[in-house]
């Protein structure tokens, strides 16, 4: 991976707030063309970072690169960045809001306008232009404040739990946008405590947990050093299998189903191979990884 | 630069293209005048006529308080009161409030009440038990002798609140005391009226170079110059206050600073929400010099006011110079304060004590314009907070030296840096704040924070 792919580079960051240390010696890469996924639980420095990233904060230590030079304001009009807790002037017309978000950008004039009516059609709002803020729903807001983070093109979206609150069809579009961003070789990075969409949208994933990194890297290599092994069996008879402590560690079992730990050195083939030489009837036998939010529980869960 | 712009056209749009600001424009000259002319209205209403007994064992004084309660003569008083109080007007505030009763109006009705061959308290008896069953409203017993040292009027009235008519029945009785004595000593009344008739008097100030200036209308342009000033700021700062606590409240501010320094966005509200307090304050000033200039060509009210002091373009210039000094100050203040607090109403609460130093600012304008030349005035028309209110009234009043008007707008533009560079350190921090309001304690580590 060459340091051109890299859109973003978190060196060895710390910020403190007195005597709290809200982000300890955080190292992340988020590579051009792909969705980071920042997960973790409440209070786990995760808005902190983001907030260093995007030039709200300063670090303490460390230093943050943008493209291969050191994060400064003027990288700013380059990220589109949605925060959290969001909001919009309540007394201003839609319009009015998208174009002054526009210019703090740095984008203004006829080219403004011309994108936010294509974003408002497309968002079907464009009947709403010039209507105020108090007139809209919660939905058609979130819908207005996702389009003022996009409106700039900005080559690094920055999503701090986009999905909450929003209905199912709203989702399916940002997830929408958001591959089309993916495709135009642009970077998304996205917090969320929502463990499916992580697991449906990132490419790569880091875990923070007080303050600092858990894990991190692509989806499939921390799924797989987490390999716990498991087997989903759905079978009548075999059982003499599942009792051989060489292949099997334990098993529980479900309502119809029964979930088998493999053991150490063991090998899934090798049991399905035993299985049906047994001469078990197997309706299901599936090799299960862990899923994301296994391994968030497994590694943040415990612990509290 | 550019964001910076962005920033100034995105306040000053939002404050001026709403039709309250339209509304507020028009309006203050209305309520201004409402101000002045309401309560000389109210008390112009005319009560219930009071029903009221006089009781004069003498039957000579008794008569005379009757004559001066004639409402021909009532109503020549209440003239030469209004005629008083508007030559007064803009000088004395409460006096003009004193002054309202006299201007106000009453009437009296006689009652007949026979007093013959009772005594002292059996008449009394009579009298309250007619103001019991409601006949009269009020009595009056003169005493046996006005020349005694301890001669009393009994007034009794069951209407004691009414100060309208209980002013002009002492004045009654005091002139009607004074022509008996004249007349018991043999004077001729009209002649003493004609000796100690008051002269009136053309008073005129000077300017520093001699020249004779109309003071009458000059203190009333003084008071109206400090009153705008001091509304203006009052009404901006709070607006400031409003949108910095909205972009708090609702979480804009992130949105904000991820994409423009915080110091760039304070300033640009700063700015640009001035500049539409100068629009409005522009719009007042040209609108105040037109209704002049056409005043003027009506020479019957010209001669009424007495003319109207000449304000030359430098003085409007020197007029908005300090109200932006002004603004900036206080809204810096009001800034420090919306990025604080959590709410708009905590915020109000807080607004005490900007709020407070400009009414001291806008009282210490009529000491200037008592005395311009006073050290007093020196020093308040120098000092920050104040001299924004005081140094346009004393440039006007005396036109101070040229380096007196200069060491104060140097040292405010140094009050109004010093400010601006504590409200956006503290700005820069409170705004991503949310949740609760910050402590004395911490907003001084805000401070220091690099």
């Amino acid at each position: 991976m060459s340091d051109k792919d890299v859109t973003l580079r978190v060196d060895n960051v710390t910020k403190r707030f007195g005597d709290f240390t809200a982000v300890d010696a955080l190292c992340l890469e988020v590579r051009a063309g792909r969705v980071f996924g920042f997960l973790g639980p409440n209070g786990a420095g995760k808005t902190t970072t983001i907030r260093m990233i995007v030039g709200i904060t300063a670090p303490d230590e460390g230093r943050i690169d943008f493209f291969g030079e050191r994060m400064s304001a003027r990288m700013q009009d380059r990220i589109g960045y949605l925060p959290e807790e969001r909001g919009l002037y309540k007394k201003l017309r839609v319009a009015d809001q998208l174009r002054y978000f526009a210019a703090l950008k740095g984008l203004t004039g006829k080219e403004a306008e011309r994108r936010i009516d294509r974003w408002l059609e497309r968002m079907n709002l464009s009947e709403w232009k010039e209507k105020k803020t108090t007139d809209l729903s919660k939905g058609m807001q979130q819908k207005i404040q996702f389009i003022s983070t996009v409106l700039h093109d900005p080559d690094l979206l920055i999503l701090d739990e986009p999905f909450s609150g929003l209905d199912p069809v709203n989702v399916e579009f940002m997830i929408d946008v958001l591959s089309e961003f993916k495709q135009r070789d642009k970077t998304v990075i996205f917090s969320t405590h929502l463990m499916e969409t992580a697991e449906r949208l990132c490419h790569d994933i880091i875990l923070i947990n007080k303050s600092k990194k858990v894990i991190g890297g692509s989806l499939r290599e921390v799924k797989e050093s987490f390999g716990r092994n498991l087997i989903a069996l759905r079978a009548v008879g075999g059982e003499e299998v599942l009792e051989d402590k060489t292949l099997v560690k334990s098993v529980a079992y479900h309502a119809d189903e029964a979930e088998i730990e493999i053991a150490d050195g063991a090998d899934a083939q090798n049991i399905l191979k035993k299985l049906v030489g047994s001469g078990a009837k197997i309706t299901k036998f599936e090799q299960v990884e862990p899923s994301l939010n296994d391994i968030f529980i497994d590694q943040v869960g415990g612990e509290q | 630069m550019k964001k910076f712009r962005a920033v100034v056209k995105h306040e000053y749009r939002k404050i001026v293209l709403k039709w309250t600001f339209l509304l507020g424009t028009l309006l203050f000259p209305v309520i201004g005048a409402c101000f002045a002319l309401v309560p000389a209205f109210i008390f112009s209403i005319k009560g219930e006529p009071t029903r009221i007994v006089i009781v004069d064992p003498t039957n000579k004084i008794g008569m005379r308080i009757r004559e001066n309660l004639a409402p021909e003569k009532i109503a020549a008083r209440t003239d030469q009161a209004v005629r008083d109080a508007v030559k007064d007007m803009p000088a004395t505030q409460p006096g003009q409030i004193n002054q309202s009763p006299m201007q106000g109006d009453a009437s009296f009705v006689f009652i007949d009440y026979d007093p013959a061959g009772r005594t002292p308290e059996k008449i009394r008896q009579d009298l309250n038990e007619m103001a019991a069953a409601n006949k009269i409203d009020a009595y009056l017993i003169t005493p046996q002798s006005i020349d005694d040292y301890d001669a009393k009027f009994e007034f009794r009235s069951r209407k004691a609140g009414d100060f309208v008519a209980g002013n002009i029945l002492r004045d009654a009785i005091n002139d009607a005391v004074r022509s008996q004595r004249l007349a018991d000593a043999n004077i001729n009344e009209k002649s003493v009226m004609e000796l100690s008739r008051r002269v009136s008097i053309d008073s005129k100030s000077l300017d520093d170079r001699g020249r004779e200036k109309d003071s009458d209308m000059l203190l009333a342009a003084s008071f109206v110059i400090g009153l705008m000033i001091y509304i203006t700021l009052a009404i901006y700062g709070q607006v400031i206050m409003g949108a910095v606590v909205e972009e708090k409240e609702t979480r804009i501010a992130e949105i904000l600073f991820s994409s423009a320094r915080p110091y760039e966005l304070m300033l640009g509200k700063l700015v640009g929400v001035g500049l539409a307090g100068l629009t409005q304050l522009s719009i007042w000033v040209i609108s105040i010099a037109a209704l002049i200039g056409f005043l003027a060509v009506q020479s019957d009210v010209t001669s009424l006011f007495g003319g109207m002091p000449h304000i030359s373009p430098i003085m409007v210039g020197y007029f908005l110079l300090f109200f932006l000094l002004g603004y900036f100050a206080y809204a810096s203040i009001f800034a420090l304060i919306g990025s604080v607090v959590t709410t708009v109403q905590e915020g109000g609460q807080f607004a005490f004590p900007p709020v407070m130093l400009m009414l001291i600012g806008f009282y210490f304008s009529f000491a200037v314009i008592r005395d311009p030349n006073s050290s007093l005035s020196f020093w308040v028309s120098i000092s920050p907070f104040f001299a924004p209110m005081t140094m346009p009234v004393r440039i006007l009043a005396e036109t101070p030296p040229l380096w007196q008007i200069a060491l104060s707008v140097g040292i405010n533009i140094l009050t109004i840096a010093a400010l601006v560079w504590l409200a956006s350190r503290v700005y820069r921090v409170g705004m991503l704040m949310y949740g609760k309001r910050a402590t004395v304690p911490e907003i001084w580590k805000w401070i220091r924070q690099v």
